[in-house]
Formats: C-alpha cells, structure tokens, sequence
C-alpha cells in the first residue's frame, strides 16, 4: 500500500500574496481515486474515522464508491449524513476527527478525507447533483409536519434549517447581518472558503424552501417570545459572538482589532478592495496578531495579504498551537512567510503620539513540566521583557457567547455564558433548542453541523409529540 | 422622502417595518446604501407608522452618495434594527435636551415625545453654527419640549452660544434632574466637565465606528467606568460623566484620514 498521501494542488505562493484565491485547489479525479485506494475500508461498525466524525459521515463507504468512479453514489453516501461536505472538506480540521483516526496512520499517513469530501462536494455542487440529491430527500414528504424558527444562518443554523426542511418542516431563519452565513462570511477568509463556494452552499439551502430573513436581529427586531408563539420550535444557533479583549495598559489605542472586527472588515465588508467597496481597513508595514488558534492564522494571513507583515506571537509552543489551530493553515501560514514568535505574553501596547499604536510589550514566558487540563504545557512568566513593533494588532485569543439575545429572553445561561441546554439540546424554554458555539464556546463548524443534524431530530421528535397531545 | 435641513443636513425617511415595530428611545439603526456600502449606523428623528425618518449630515461617501442618488422608490441595501438598549425614562422632574449636530438633534424628538408623557417638564436647547442652518420648524423639537431654545455661535439667532453656555445658566437657577445630550464628540467632553457636579443625571450619546452593531467586532468599544464596553450593545447612551472621552475622540479619528481619499474619490467620479 501507499504509506504517503497524494498531494492536492496548491496556489504558488508568490501568487497568494497577491490575492484572495483559494489556496488548496484539491484534487482532480485522477488522483481522488489514488488517493481512496489507500483507505482500508473498514466496516462501519468498527472505522474509527467515521466514529471521531461529529457528523458520523461513512468515510470508507463514500471512499470505496469514488474507487469505484461512481462519483453521484458517493455524494449521495456522503449527503445522508452531510449536507455541505464542500464546506467541512475545506475547513474542518480533519486531523482532530477523520484522519486524526485513520488506521492507516498507524503505518504511514493517514487517508486524506478531507480532501476526498471536498472532492466529492464539488463534484456534485459542479454538476447540480446537490440539488438533486436534495430534492429526492425532499420529496420524500408529504404536507408540512411544523413551522419552526431558527436563529442564525452559521454552520449551526443552516445545519439544522436543511436537515429541518428534509424532514417535512417549514423553516424561517433569522440572520442580523446582511448577508448569511454567519462565521463562514465574516470568519473565514475567501482563501480558506471561496465565497463562490459558500453562495453556493447557502442557495442550495434556499432552493431546498428554507426563508432567510436578513437584518433581523432576534432579541431587537424579533423577540424571541414572538418566535416561540409563531412557531413549533425554535432552534438558537446564533454563535460565540463577542470577542475577548487583553485586560492590558493601551488595549484601547488605534489600530488594535480584534480578531472578529479584523476579519468581518475584510471578509464581510470587502475592505481590501477599498475604495471601490466602501468599508475601510487601516494595516502598516507590521501587523502583530496575538493568539495561537485558527482565526490568528485566519488574521495574519489576511494582513499578509493587505501588505502588511504579520507577527503571529502565542504564549506557548508551536506543538501547543496545533492543538488549537489546523494544521494545515499553520502550514500554509508558514510557507507564506508570516513569523511566529513563541512563548511570548502581551503585557502592555504602546501608542505614538497621536494614539496608535507603535509596539507591543511581552513579557517571556517559559514551561513548567507540567500540562494543564487541555493537555498544554504550563507556562509562568520569567520577569523578562521584549518589545516588538508594530503598526497594527489584531487580538485573537478567543470569543465569548453574544448577549444580545440574553436580555429578556428568559434563557438559562451558564456561567461561562454559554446557553444551558439538556441531554435533547433543549434550553430551558420549552420549545426552544440550541446548538453550536451559542452552547459551546468556541468550537468548530463541523460540531455545530452536527449539533444542528441533531437538534432537527430532537426538534421533530418534540414537534410530533406536542401535535399528538393537542 | 428626502428634504434638505440645511446646506449640510438632510432628512430621509425609508420604509423598514420591521425596524419600527419594536423600535425605543436611545435605539438607533444601521442602513447600508448598497452591497458594496458600509454599515452607517444612524440615530432614529421620526417613525411614522412603518417608516424610519433620520437625520444625515453630508459627511462622509456613504451620506453623500446616499443624498445625491437616492430618491423616492430607491431601495436601500440594508436596514437593520433596533439596535442598542432603549434608555430606560422615568418621570425625573425637570429635564434638559441638548444637541449640536444631526444625531443629536434626531434623537431629541422621540426623546421629548417620550419624557413628556411620563410626566417630565422638557427643556430643550438645540445648538446651531448660525441661523442659516437652523433646522426648518418641523423638524425642531420645539413642539414636543415645554420650552425650547435654539442657540447659534455667532448669535445670529437665538442665544449666542454652545448648549453649554446656557445649560450652564440653566442649571444655575433650575432644578435639573436629567440631561440628555447628543452631537459632536468633543461638546459632550465638555458637558461631561461642566456637568461634573451637578446632582443630576447626565447622559451622552456615544457616536462610534461600528461595523455588525449587535456586539460581535468590538469596534465601537469604549472605555466607560473603567472597563470596555460596547456602544452598540451595551449603549448608545452612557453616563456621560463615567465615559472616557479621550478615548472616544481617540478611536473616533481612526480612519479619518483613509475615508478622505474615499470621499474624494467618489466626488472625482
């Protein structure tokens, strides 16, 4: 057997910097089904790939059709549990789930399924198979079983919304900004997720009868006692939206972003293509990005591309990072040039005169020979200090639940802010269900699919229920 | 509808159903002229059944773009709200409205409609640079407020002076329990300053860069009572003696300098 995996085409860097194009370009139909001989094809019952996926996709299942060449039979594999593989074969990170469990990887490199989903993805997304699959799904109902809200068009959302309508549901969602997609929009760089890809994806679910109501933020323009006296349901998938700032001298100066502003500027708002789009994005000749997971990637990428040249500094060690960031963005993020600097902890930002900010004060830090409930390394501080400059900053040290809809709503929250839900995902309104970072914290988009696949089951289950008592 | 207020400021009014029927007091919204327009976010001046009506100075590309090519049957992009926390009124006794630019001035309207009916005793001090640019009639609060004054800088109407000048002579002789002030950054600065001892409420509404309004980006973070919060959620409207104004005219010059070239390139086309 092949111990090493096929490579995918990649965008050269020197191409890149100079734009926001897709950076893997996958594989072609050649070497996908190279690629899907390597797997070993498991039985279901036991392969730990499919286990580990947190939408239990049939990995060996779909990977034994594309061996086949039949192509529709494995998008059709892929779709009973999966309904935008060309969105999780981009930005899941398979190494935490699929491939992180491969048997293979145990004598060479695990299968590439992440790449093979994608493939699979596309290929149908390309050649209308999607909406064809869906449609015989769809078609499997008779009459409408229930009327049911969703607030958020994210991962979480649009999850439950397709799985919902595939039910025989009639689903409204409710998205506050003005385009849908939540995280995918304004998160995820085009470079990681062509917007190409993601209109796509939100279209399908459209054409599949689910209504997206734009600018309407539940809590202000809808309330959610409204939703839970319109509908049969209600489904919460509204994200951890609020960023976390650093409790530190100067954290208010210009041009210190966080994260989310940072990213929405560009990936939502098209700030890079100022001034034909409108929103404006200030950067220098360094861009210093604090924070070691996905969306410091996601950052300092984005300014690598502005021009500027990104500082990633993170308080631990690489081995750390890619415990929180997918591997291959740290990669690629490598490659591109951008400098990481290590075990490094912001304690003060330093302004010019006029209130930006110039440089950015760390204090060094070092391990201790001991690991912390996630597994990372221990750190304390040495009582040394280092300054490095800096014309911009962009915070990414995580995000915390929205409290928009907190206020009012009658939700039970838990401490850490997150919505308190049951073993059903229900919160504590009857009725009303939630899932994805809106109950997690930060998590990623593949959870919260999955989160949503589940909570349109539980969702039907309480709706079929409630209809047999009236 | 669309009608000028000055030479600068101009009243639009747009259909946004949705906006009006939960819209409050201190809430405000975020319009976008078109895909590619920015997120503006706007104070609320009128809701007439269905229909949001604001006030917009020519500013900046959006608002004169917004002023020059829309008219009657144009669509906007975008209409989001209501955004931010309605002001939570009471009956204070004697209250003061002041203002010295469109924000302000809009706010001032759904404020004294409000304050009145709980019983408040308005006063109401709308601030102008000269009498040339104070606002048409029905566009002032002077029906909704128990006494209105305009002031303008040169004097050329009204009281000569800022809102501050007479507020201050009001306070002197007055019982006010509450002040309500809107407009230009560095006034309410000088309000937090000149308000510092007075037995009274003061709130300022705190105009930020915003770019979602619902609390996602933190760009229209403030530093307020020591801590960050965030205007668009946690405001507009704040104490305005426990805001932090130099951080507020700070974060608000950001892109100054890049949004001229914008201006200027849309003027040049």
């Amino acid at each position: 057997m092949v111990k090493k995996r096929f490579t995918p085409e990649v965008l050269s860097v020197s191409e890149r910097l100079r734009s926001f194009g897709e950076v893997v370009l996958g594989y072609d139909y050649e070497t996908s089904v190279r690629e899907a001989s390597r797997c070993l094809r498991c039985p279901l019952w036991f392969a730990p790939c499919s286990k580990a996926c947190p939408l239990k996709v049939k990995v060996p299942a779909f990977l034994e059709y594309i061996v086949k060449g039949d192509l529709e039979a494995a998008a059709r594999k892929v779709y009973e549990d999966n309904l935008f593989p060309s969105i999780t074969g981009r930005v899941c990170p398979q190494e935490w789930f699929c491939e992180g469990n491969c048997v293979v990887s145990k004598i060479g490199e695990s299968v590439s399924v992440g790449l093979l989903e994608r493939y699979v993805g596309d290929y149908a997304r390309e050649n209308g198979l999607d909406e064809k699959i869906l449609a015989e799904m769809v078609s499997k109902n008779s009459g409408v079983k229930g009327r049911v809200a969703v607030v958020g068009s994210g991962p979480a959302g649009l999850s439950v919304a397709g799985w919902l309508r595939l039910r025989g549901y009639e689903v409204v969602v409710y998205e506050a900004l003005h385009r849908p997609g939540g995280v995918l929009a304004y998160g995820i760089p085009e470079f990681r997720l062509p917007r190409s890809v993601l209109d796509h994806e939100l279209k399908k679910i459209e054409n599949l009868g689910v209504e997206i109501r734009l600018n309407h933020v539940v809590g202000k323009t809808v309330l959610l006692s409204e939703l839970t006296s319109e509908y049969d349901a209600v489904f919460i998938g509204s994200g951890a939206g609020t960023p976390k700032l650093l409790d530190v001298p100067g954290v208010d100066l210009n041009n210190i972003y966080t994260a989310n502003e940072f990213l929405t500027r560009v990936n939502l708002m098209r700030a890079h293509l100022f001034p034909e789009w409108d929103t404006p994005i200030n950067v220098g000749k360094t861009t210093v990005i604090i924070g070691g997971g996905n969306t410091a990637m996601d950052a300092a990428r984005v300014a690598l591309r502005l021009g500027s040249k990104p500082v990633v500094v993170y308080r631990r060690d690489r081995e750390d990072m890619l415990k929180t960031a997918r591997r291959d963005e740290v990669l690629h993020a490598e490659e591109e040039g951008v400098e990481f600097k290590y075990y490094l902890q912001p304690v003060e930002f330093i302004g010019d005169e006029n209130g930006f900010v110039k440089a950015v004060k760390f204090e060094v830090m070092e391990p201790l020979n001991e690991l912390d409930q996630r597994g990372k390394k221990k750190i304390v501080g040495t009582g040394r200090y280092v300054e490095i400059p800096a014309d911009a900053v962009v915070i990414a040290i995580g995000l915390e639940p929205n409290r928009v809809l907190m206020e009012e709503s009658g939700l039970r929250f838990n401490e850490d802010g997150t919505i308190a839900v049951d073993d059903h995902l229900m919160t504590s309104l009857p009725g009303v269900f939630a899932g994805g970072d809106a109950i997690r914290g930060e998590s990623t988009v593949v959870e919260a699919m999955a989160d949503g696949k589940r909570a349109a089951e539980e969702i039907d289950l309480y709706v079929r229920r409630k209809k047999e008592l009236a | 509808m669309k009608e000028d207020l000055n030479d600068q400021d101009y009243y639009l009014e747009v259909e946004a159903p949705h906006v009006t029927k939960h819209w409050k007091p201190g809430q405000f919204v975020i319009i976008m002229t078109h895909e590619k327009g920015e997120r503006v976010p706007l104070s609320v001046a009128t809701i007439n059944g269905g229909r949001v009506g604001m006030f917009i100075k020519k500013l900046g590309k959006t608002s004169v773009e917004l002023y020059r090519e829309f008219r009657v049957g144009s669509s906007l992009y975008a209409v989001s709200g209501p955004l931010g926390k309605p002001l939570k009124l009471e009956d204070y006794g004697t209250v003061v409205l002041a203002s010295d630019a469109v924000c302000g001035h809009a706010e001032q309207l759904g404020l004294a409609q409000e304050l009145a009916k709980l019983g408040n005793k308005v006063i109401s001090i709308q601030t102008f640079k000269t009498e040339k640019e104070v606002y048409p009639e029905k566009y002032l609060t002077t029906k909704y407020a128990d006494e209105h004054y305009i002031t303008t800088l040169d004097g050329t109407a009204g009281y000569k002076g800022h809102y501050i000048d007479l507020l201050r002579e009001l306070v002197a002789r007055r019982e006010v329990k509450a002040v309500f002030a809107g407009g230009a950054l560095a006034s309410l600065k000088k309000l937090a300053e000149a308000t510092a001892g007075l037995d009274a409420k003061v709130y300022a509404l705190v105009r930020t860069i915003m770019v979602d309004g619902t609390g996602m980006c933190g760009s229209c973070r403030v530093r307020y009572n020591g801590v960050i919060a965030y205007a668009c959620r946690d405001g507009p409207w704040f104490d305005a003696r426990l805001v932090d104004w130099d951080d507020v005219l700070r974060r608000d010059a950001r892109f100054k300098k890049i949004e001229k070239i914008a201006l200027e390139k849309y003027l040049a086309r």
